[in-house]
């Protein structure tokens, strides 16, 4: 089991972060990413494994007003 | 004081404590869809003085979401507009207005007085420059930012930069409002969220708030993460 921003989410062998975003439905193009804290690129999104335990914060990028 | 106009806000505000509002002063930065909402709000609820700054005109595209955008004032300054408005509902308050971009030059000295500053901006860039004035002269910043069905309120504590975790790259000027839009719910419920953090702030009452809030109206979500 991971986290995804403070909710429990399954886990499972192989998962990247693009897993996580498409299984959670993220459809912004923007999005603000962090594994355990640390700011991830948008060019390791379909790379970076994530393992059993992470704390993944996935934030919209929003700044409309 | 009259008191007659704020009956209403008593006793989930007391008179006291209405008479503090009355002493304080809020600066607005931005008067669109956010904006428009927290002038009126704070206005309302009778801050006594509120400073708005904003360099643009109303144009068609705003009237979708912004209150004080109406085909009567189109290709006039929003700053007017607020003043206007606020006149109209509570003469009590006092508004100022400066119809200026805010920038690393002139942030400081248009925010020197304010109690509580408030992030209705409209682009990132702007938004860190405004977090780093408010740092500089030690006044908690509201801030709030919406993209379509979704927004975001946090309260920016002088020092805690929590905008650069937000926006890391201060290089991108937009979010997905570029493409999702801007939706009037959305405004009204950031402005009011961000509003009732200014009042907690200014009293010195409740818990202000020590996380990002992240609201998708599409998915029912409304979260508290700490950043």
């Amino acid at each position: 089991m991971i986290t995804v921003n403070t909710k429990e989410h399954p886990w499972h062998n192989g998962m990247t972060v693009r897993m996580v975003i498409e299984e959670k439905g993220y459809t912004f193009t923007h999005l603000v990413v962090r594994v355990n804290g640390t700011p991830l690129p948008e060019n390791l999104y379909d790379r970076f494994e994530i393992h059993d335990g992470d704390e993944v914060l996935i934030l919209h990028l929003m700044a409309g007003g | 004081m009259d008191a007659a106009c704020y009956a209403r806000n008593f006793d989930a505000i007391s008179t006291a404590e209405q008479s503090v509002l009355t002493q304080k002063t809020v600066f607005v930065v931005g008067c669109g869809g956010l904006g428009g909402y927290v002038v009126e709000y704070l206005g309302r609820l009778g801050v006594g003085r509120l400073v708005v700054a904003d360099p643009d005109l109303f144009e068609v595209s705003n009237l979708n979401r912004q209150l004080l955008s109406s085909h009567m004032n189109l290709g006039k300054p929003k700053v007017l507009a607020a003043k206007q408005r606020i006149q109209a509902i509570n003469p009590l308050v006092r508004v100022d207005i400066h119809q200026v971009k805010m920038t690393n030059a002139n942030s400081l000295s248009l925010i020197s007085g304010a109690d509580v500053v408030v992030d209705a901006l409209d682009n990132i860039p702007d938004r860190l420059v405004l977090q780093g004035a408010c740092k500089v002269a030690g006044i908690p910043l509201v801030h709030g930012a919406i993209a379509g069905w979704c927004g975001q309120v946090c309260v920016v504590m002088p020092g805690q930069d929590l905008l650069d975790k937000i926006y890391p790259d201060a290089q991108v000027q937009q979010g997905d409002e570029a493409q999702s839009g801007s939706l009037s719910f959305s405004a009204g419920l950031v402005a009011a969220l961000q509003a009732a953090e200014v009042v907690k702030l200014l009293l010195g009452r409740g818990a202000v708030r020590p996380t990002l809030v992240l609201i998708d109206l599409l998915r029912n979500e409304i979260i508290d993460i700490a950043i």
